[in-house]
């Protein structure tokens, strides 16, 4: 090992006592299970909350366009309250992600960021640009401010997690983004209003059975 | 088969070789990171790892000079098997069915 500033001491390590083997399984699980935690990109009860948020998100979105007649969409409170929680739950992934990774470089590090780009990129401009398209033929409010923003991110954001879930081999979030796509072709035939409503549900659903199964693996 | 590798065979070092296996192949972790992870000393942590080193389990590799010199440590294909035959070693001679691997898991 070549000496650096944060190696500063060598002192004979202690092989520690006699382990018997009931001990020594007792310490393996136990490492397992702390190690899984410090790496842990999505702990459970951060995915649990923040599916809670999705779904306070898109019910404020619902009651806002909730028996709109005409159907203009929802109201700038409301869509306050979406920005406020994308906000706080970007900041919330990124701080959660930094100290997952701390210390941590190499290959898969950097395909976790790629993955991580692609899902920003499909969310940001999938929806938008369909809006665009659509008010550009002559759709009305119904379909710009309603259907579409409702479940196209769904449906975009959700087939993207699909293919990288799928690439990694994690079927647990291979079957939640899957519930939320399916969500997501649910909203889009639920009207304008209750769009939002199938989104935030099924968003809520998606991610809270992810964060469960997730939970119970992880002390497997 | 029975006979438990002592190189990993005390606390510390099945610790370690445990969080390094956690990562993925190729990736590596920093020292001061393990450090923190393990809460062992700088001397104890930097004895343990040569422990491994010398059996070829692990490999480390210095970055940088002087203060911003960083130190990151990764598992050897050597050392994942061998965490993986005393896994088995262990769960063998506890009766246990042998754990899958993690490619098998994954």
């Amino acid at each position: 090992m070549p000496g650096t500033h944060d190696i500063e001491e060598t002192t004979e390590a202690n092989d520690g006592d006699e382990m018997d083997p009931r001990e020594a399984a007792r310490l393996l699980a136990q490492a397992e299970r702390e190690v899984r935690r410090q790496f842990d990109l999505s702990p459970p009860w951060i995915t649990a909350l923040g599916g809670g948020v999705i779904l306070v998100a898109y019910g404020a979105l619902w009651l806002s366009v909730r028996g709109q007649h005409p159907y203009t969409g929802p109201s700038l409170g409301a869509i306050a309250i979406v920005y406020g929680a994308l906000v706080v739950s970007m900041a919330v992934t990124v701080k959660v992600y930094r100290r997952a990774t701390a210390g941590v470089k190499g290959p898969a590090v950097r395909q976790q960021q790629v993955e991580g780009v692609a899902i920003l990129v499909s969310f940001i401009l999938g929806s938008p640009v369909l809006q665009g398209a659509l008010r550009h033929y002559g759709a009305g409010d119904a379909i710009v401010y309603g259907v579409i923003p409702a479940a196209a991110p769904l449906i975009i954001v959700g087939t993207t997690v699909v293919g990288i879930a799928a690439s990694k081999s994690d079927w647990p979030q291979f079957a939640a983004a899957l519930a939320v796509v399916i969500g997501g072709a649910v909203a889009a035939f639920a009207g304008p209003s209750g769009a939002w409503l199938a989104a935030g549900i099924s968003m809520f659903v998606g991610v809270l059975v992810y964060a469960v199964v997730r939970a119970r693996l992880q002390h497997v | 088969m029975d006979e438990l590798d002592q190189v990993i065979h005390t606390p510390a070092r099945l610790r370690i070789v445990v969080t390094l296996a956690a990562l993925s192949d190729g990736d590596t972790l920093s020292f001061t990171r393990l450090q923190e992870i393990l809460d062992l000393t700088p001397g104890n942590l930097i004895t343990h790892l040569r422990k491994l080193e010398d059996a070829r389990y692990i490999e480390s590799e210095k970055s940088g000079n002087g203060t911003a010199s960083c130190t990151s440590v990764t598992l050897t294909p050597q050392g994942r098997a061998a965490l993986t035959t005393y896994t088995d070693t262990l769960r063998n001679l506890l009766g246990s069915p042998p754990a899958p691997t993690r490619d098998q898991a994954a």
